[in-house]
């Protein structure tokens, strides 16, 4: 850490302020591109298929695709830019961006290793420090900001299977709020506190989804429609409503709307990483604190992928539920599943 | 049958376990992980995938492709010149014309007739096959070559010349140069 810090003439704290900074928005940034490969060349085993296997460096070393997402991000830029007539010009120019950033906030505060101290000073690995006040409620906070990206963009479109997408997506969003809401409750009971360094530390104890696994569940579940995906991407949806909230994006308008949900689905891995699989922690080691900390920050990073895997992996096994299915499913079964785990951790935690 | 079949489509009932959906959705899950590991094992050459350019498929037999107009040892055309195939011919795309000849070669036995031209338009064949049904000879065949494709109609045009030899040695037998000159352009030279 000094060492780095004295090479670049900063301070040991700012230096680290701009590596967690470079970390923090640099894993999604990274993250995204590859989870798109991931997703095509996942699908593609999934079904029995090839997938995206040519793009090629120099014409020459294939490394299995790999460089699709830069030959699309390529082709994105060199599309013609277009707005519709009549569509909100404002709006339209602002979407994109309103959908994007609330989704790369998302790992502000989520640790992504162990605290560590180095020249007597303590650096904590998480872009915002623990005792900002906020902990756990800006990922959440902002996760919600996200409504906002598909319905702005759904409205500016001035399309009606855009509006139709907007709605649907937004008040699926809205919904599945509630459900997920009630679950991390039971955790910031659980813990005492809801910052996410207390609840990593809380899970050395035994991860949550040991220890609340009805919650777990319900989390999960409402991650996959917080995060817009298959079985609940009510946002698009070919056969219905063309592509949904983005059917008027093109170009790197419609790219950046294209990454985001796959930035989303990193940010609500890392939630469920850092909420119920016990953050940076190794599975069945009582005593983490003498971990060497980039082995931690490889551990965050694996679980991270591994959940980002078990997205792509629902997509292609489960089918679409439909509109009503989705509400049903939302407001009547994961909303009193949530409430009853709820409360069922609050009588165990009666005694203490 | 008369009597009109009554149909009763009964809904299927999910039974509870099925509507808790978690069991269901794990055997699902179990199934395209299977997959997933399967395919992932799987080395490229044994996937069901054919990536075309880089690997051919292997044609079965019996396929009908290109044709070729079959010829002796010595290089003499099998074929008489009878039309057979042309009248054979449902899509009407071979157009021949007869030549008398007196050079008797043995391998010929003691025929007269031989075709001066030979087209076929590939671009109106079906690849039916009847050409080679019809042929008293066995003299024009289908092969299992089925990259068909070019640049300008022209070049799809196949001469005598062209059904001779571009396809000639694929079977085992020597390339020979036909006696006489190709009547149209040969096919690689406008394709290309
Ligand atoms: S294959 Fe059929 S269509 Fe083609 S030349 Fe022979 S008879 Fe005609
Ligand atoms: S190819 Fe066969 S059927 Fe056709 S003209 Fe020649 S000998 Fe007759």
């Amino acid at each position: 850490m000094d060492t780095l810090a004295h090479l670049l003439h900063l301070s040991p704290a700012t230096a680290w302020i701009v590596v967690k900074v470079l970390l923090a928005f640099g894993i999604p940034m990274a993250l995204g591109p590859i989870l798109t490969w991931g997703e095509r060349r996942g699908s593609a085993m999934i079904q029995d298929r090839i997938g995206p296997n040519r793009v090629a460096l120099f014409g020459k070393i294939r490394i299995m695709g790999l460089l699709q997402p830069l030959a699309d991000g390529l082709k994105f830029f060199f599309k013609e830019d277009l707005r519709p007539a009549g569509a909100n010009k404002v709006l339209f120019w602002l979407a994109p961006a309103l959908a994007f950033i609330p989704a790369m906030l998302g790992l502000a505060v989520i640790p992504l290793g162990r605290d560590f101290v180095s020249g007597g000073e303590t650096f904590h690995f998480s872009l915002l420090d623990p005792g900002n006040g906020m902990g756990m409620l800006l990922p959440m906070a902002v996760g919600a900001m996200a409504v906002y990206g598909v319905l702005v963009a759904a409205w500016s479109s001035n399309n009606k299977w855009s509006i139709l997408g907007g709605m649907r997506a937004s008040a699926q969003m809205v919904s599945y709020e509630i459900g997920l809401g009630l679950a991390v409750l039971a955790i910031f009971m659980a813990t005492g506190g809801y910052d996410p360094h207390q609840i990593v530390a809380e899970q050395a104890k035994g991860w949550f989804i040991w220890r609340q696994p009805l919650g777990f569940f319900v989390f999960f579940v409402c991650m996959f429609a917080e995060a817009n995906r298959l079985p609940f991407d009510f946002a698009e949806g070919e056969s219905e409503i063309v592509s949904g909230f983005h059917t008027e994006y093109g170009s790197m308008k419609f790219g950046l709307m294209g990454l985001t949900e796959y930035v989303h689905i990193i940010g609500a891995s890392a939630l469920i990483v850092t909420l119920y699989l016990g953050g940076w922690r190794l599975p069945m080691m009582a005593d983490q604190t003498q971990l060497p900390v980039l082995l931690t920050f490889a551990v965050f990073l694996a679980k991270l992928i591994a959940v980002s895997f078990v997205f792509i992996w629902v997509r292609w096994t489960l089918p679409r539920f439909r509109y009503d299915q989705l509400m049903n499913l939302g407001w009547k079964k994961l909303l009193p599943i949530s409430m009853a785990n709820l409360l069922v951790i609050a009588y165990l935690m009666k005694g203490r | 049958m008369a009597a009109a079949h009554k149909v009763v489509v009964k809904k299927a009932e999910l039974s509870w376990l099925d509507r808790l959906y978690v069991v269901s959705v794990a055997k699902g899950m179990g199934i395209t992980f299977a997959h997933f590991l399967k395919q992932i094992a799987t080395p490229t050459r044994k996937r069901y995938t054919i990536q075309y350019p880089d690997m051919k498929k292997e044609m079965p037999k019996g396929y009908r492709g290109l044709h070729e107009l079959k010829r002796f040892e010595d290089g003499a055309i099998k074929c008489v010149a009878c039309f057979m195939c042309q009248e054979a011919c449902p899509a009407r795309c071979i157009s021949i014309e007869a030549e008398e000849f007196s050079e008797l070669t043995y391998t010929q036995g003691f025929e007269e007739k031989r075709p001066a031209k030979f087209k076929i338009d590939m671009l109106r064949c079906i690849y039916c096959g009847m050409c080679e049904e019809a042929c008293p000879k066995d003299a024009i065949w289908l092969r299992n070559d089925y990259e068909l494709a070019a640049y300008d109609r022209l070049s799809m045009a196949f001469g005598k010349w062209d059904l001779i030899n571009t396809y000639a040695d694929q079977d085992g037998k020597a390339t020979l140069t036909a006696e006489t000159e190709s009547p149209t352009t040969p096919r690689r030279t406008v394709a290309l």
